[in-house]
């Protein structure tokens, strides 16, 4: 466990020096951003020397880092808001559609793929594979739409986009977790059918047990270990932020003002923004791990 | 499949309401404002806000004259101006009344401000005297004629700006409409009736469209592109306004480049766009032909500019009598905006019967705009936005404004021009301009607003600001529900 908190910090510290060098290889210039192009260069100067930025890049990595280690991750050149504040209200929003959609995704992907794969080779089998396939073919910017225009526009049951009300994230969960479901369905499918064909199933068979205790308590536990690893990758990147999602929904999640920032060259903002987003990353995998433990006992931290 | 049609049914009565009927109207704009500190705006939607919470000392009208807002003026000589506060003039939505002092503490705070993108066109105030509760005196360190055509800055309180007030995100002016909150949607309140007007950010234009139809927006403005604009026309529950436009579309040529330091070359690129095809197959309604920045409504504006026709014919007889390899390898930089690539890939079709191959590269707004800065491109596309007063022509053009030192991103340099700039012969520099073609000249867009048809009292105005938002009503109450 120990091993895995230093590995945690150094992927924190490795992300956190990527970012500082990568904003300041990128051309453009917080200078330029905040005093635009009449500015003397007297002015620009000035400004430069106040915010620090004409030191060596070491002693500004290192000063980032002091005024991270105090919590103070800075303000947003353009609106001028601490970033603490954009980050408390836009995670929650990410962490909300995030989750809805991984338990549609979950609700829908893995008893497909449990009778898909009782089903085997099937019609029902070959009707759940296109299905799914359709799913994980459909992309977010033409799916979002075309639910707005069932469900919102011809049907009026919810709103087209936006967060007044609670049921503003049914759309954008629903066109996260198709995707998501398609994904989870081939998976569930593909392992527990090679989990079919082990011994210990047989086994189980032959001491009479029903088919579903079999499937239930011996199989799916068996298969659940590539699962847990696809749902763990997944929602790192759900909360990473799913930027056409959030744009077409007007969702004001992290993935929106992440890459917002980044065209408007706000540095602070996008550098906060990647620190949440691994953050997010690395605890999600650190869940997972335990998860594993929890699914297969054998697995040991090591 | 019984229980996923079941749980999808669910979710969808769970969600299921009546449609309210809301006495606000909303409007879905495409880009929510990033400050309404007006000391700090500079983006568009920030602007267009602030004009409806704060009221500027002075403004411009339909032709872009100076118009008194809250004062009107005297210059004493070049270098003195006195401003008489008007004496109807609003107090501010805290009940405070304005004063001088208000209007001293403004400027002297921006002057203050180091960080401010605005400061540096105050650089020539040298003091600012209130000389009784309705007066004030500026005093500049250089002459400069055109002072007052620059106190544009909305006026804020003196004792919420020496409390270090947050006017960015909590603005208090003496505009026609308020503050009320700013979350995921801006909501502002018109002082004169109460009517709550909400701004709100909806990016994707399908989704503009959708939140039209579906009533969840009673109004959007701009940036569709034509085709759905269409689409609206044909909706008659929706209605379409449109006016002409004043914002002016350009191609920007680094004249730096060896081979676009040759007019001829630049008239080929120019009679090698069909500008009229352009603007009748894919712009809105009122798009025009531009000559120049300022349109030629304007008061510094020239009629006189007679459009280059599109000639492919000859303008590969230019590039061959220039000396030009053909076919004429140029890059075009734009930003990943669709409608923009869109404009990229139909010039990049009109100019290849010319003998010009046009590279296409479309790059994020912050990559695009340094690149334009720092003079790493051939040509590039942009629009001028907002622009009211010809000083624009000196600042885009004239040899001394090179970044970073002004706007002159083609690093165009003509001492004829430059004179001509420093007379302020506004006709024959923008002849001259137009004869050089440092830039070539595009369109000036047309303008539109789609609304609910009980939406009356607002129509879009050239330059694209919401003023008429003092003015908008809902004509009688109806449901929103289709």
């Amino acid at each position: 466990m120990i091993r895995r908190i230093v590995s945690f910090f150094i992927v924190i510290f490795g992300v956190l020096l990527l970012t500082f060098l990568l904003i300041h290889l990128v051309p453009g210039d917080p200078v330029e951003v905040m005093l635009g192009e009449s500015a003397s260069t007297a002015d620009r100067a000035q400004l430069r020397e106040d915010l620090g930025l004409n030191q060596p890049l070491i002693q500004q990595f290192g000063s980032y880092i002091a005024k991270l280690a105090h919590g103070n991750l800075g303000r947003s050149i353009h609106t001028k808001t601490p970033i603490i504040e954009l980050i408390k209200t836009r995670y929650p929003a990410t962490l909300k559609l995030a989750v809805l959609s991984l338990l549609i995704g979950l609700v829908i992907g893995i008893p497909l793929g449990i009778y898909a794969a009782l089903k085997a080779n099937h019609w029902q089998d070959f009707m759940v594979t296109i299905v799914s396939v359709r799913f994980s073919a459909m992309p977010a910017f033409w799916l979002g739409p075309m639910l707005m225009l069932v469900f919102a526009v011809w049907l009026g049951w919810l709103p087209v986009s936006g967060m007044e009300s609670r049921a503003s994230i049914i759309l954008p969960a629903i066109t996260l977790g198709f995707g998501l479901s398609a994904i989870l369905t081939r998976m569930t499918r593909t392992s527990l059918l090679e989990v079919l064909n082990d011994d210990f199933i047989r086994t189980a068979r032959a001491k009479g047990l029903s088919e579903k205790t079999v499937i239930a308590r011996h199989a799916l536990r068996a298969a659940l270990l590539p699962i847990i690893t696809i749902v763990g990758l997944q929602m790192g990147s759900l909360l990473a932020g799913t930027v056409i999602t959030e744009t077409i929904f007007s969702w004001d999640g992290i993935g929106r003002l992440l890459v917002e920032s980044i065209e408007k060259r706000d540095y602070p903002v996008t550098q906060a923004c990647v620190l949440v987003v691994a953050l997010s990353y690395v605890l999600v995998n650190l869940v997972t791990d335990v998860l594993y433990k929890f699914a297969d006992p054998r697995v040991r931290f090591n | 499949m019984k229980w996923l049609i079941t749980l999808l049914c669910t979710l969808c009565l769970v969600a299921c309401k009546p449609t309210v009927e809301h006495a606000e109207i909303n409007f879905a704009i495409t880009q929510a404002p990033l400050n309404l500190d007006p000391r700090y705006a500079t983006d568009a939607a920030s602007e267009r806000v602030s004009r409806l919470i704060y009221q500027p000392l002075v403004d411009f009208d339909a032709i872009s004259k100076l118009l008194p807002i809250l004062a009107s003026w005297q210059a004493i000589n070049d270098k003195e101006y006195r401003f008489t506060l008007n004496k109807s003039r609003a107090p501010f939505h805290n009940q405070v009344p304005l004063t001088a002092a208000d209007v001293k503490a403004t400027y002297d705070s921006l002057l203050q401000l180091k960080d401010s993108p605005h400061a540096a066109e105050f650089a020539n105030i040298e003091s600012i005297k209130v000389e009784d509760e309705n007066t004030i005196l500026f005093q500049l360190e250089q002459a400069d004629t055109h002072f007052p055509a620059k106190l544009i800055i909305g006026i804020l309180p003196k004792n919420l700006i020496e409390t270090g007030h947050d006017f960015s995100h909590h603005p208090v002016g003496n505009g026609p409409l308020k503050f009320v909150s700013w979350q995921n949607k801006l909501t502002l309140q018109r002082i004169n009736d109460g009517q709550i007007i909400s701004l709100q950010e909806v990016k994707d234009p399908t989704v503009r469209v959708l939140k039209l139809l579906r009533g969840e927006a009673d109004l959007i403005q701009g940036d569709l592109p034509p085709e759905l604009v269409k689409y609206l026309q044909n909706k008659p529950e929706i209605s379409v306004k449109s006016s002409i436009g004043a914002n002016f579309s350009y191609l920007g040529l680094n004249m730096q480049d060896a081979t676009l330091q040759n007019l001829k070359v630049r008239l080929a690129i120019t009679h090698a766009i069909d500008r009229q095809a352009i603007i009748d197959k894919v712009m809105v309604k009122n798009s025009r032909i531009a000559g120049a920045i300022l349109p030629p409504e304007h008061w510094a504006g020239n009629a006189n500019l007679k459009p280059y026709d599109y000639n492919p014919a000859l303008a590969k007889k230019l590039l061959t009598e220039a000396g030009v390899k053909l076919p004429l390898k140029l890059v075009y930089k734009t930003s990943t905006d669709a409608q923009r690539v869109r404009f990229a890939t139909i010039l990049q079709a009109q100019m290849q019967p010319a003998g010009i191959a046009l590279e296409i590269r479309s790059l994020d707004w912050g990559t695009f705009f340094e690149d334009v800065k720092q003079g790493n491109f051939q040509l590039f596309g942009l629009t001028w936005v907002g622009i009211k007063t010809p000083e624009i022509y000196a600042k885009a053009f004239s040899t001394n404004n090179v970044p970073p030192n002004g706007f002159n991103r083609g690093r165009y340099a003509d001492a004829e021009l430059d004179k001509l700039l420093a007379n302020e012969d506004w006709p024959a520099a923008t002849a001259r301009i137009y004869a050089q073609l440092p830039y070539i000249p595009l369109w000036y867009e047309g303008q539109f607003a789609a609304m609910q048809k009980n939406i009356i009292n607002y129509a879009p105005k050239p330059d694209g600001n919401w003023d008429n938002l003092t003015t908008i009503i809902r004509s009688v109450t109806i449901s929103n529900a289709h």
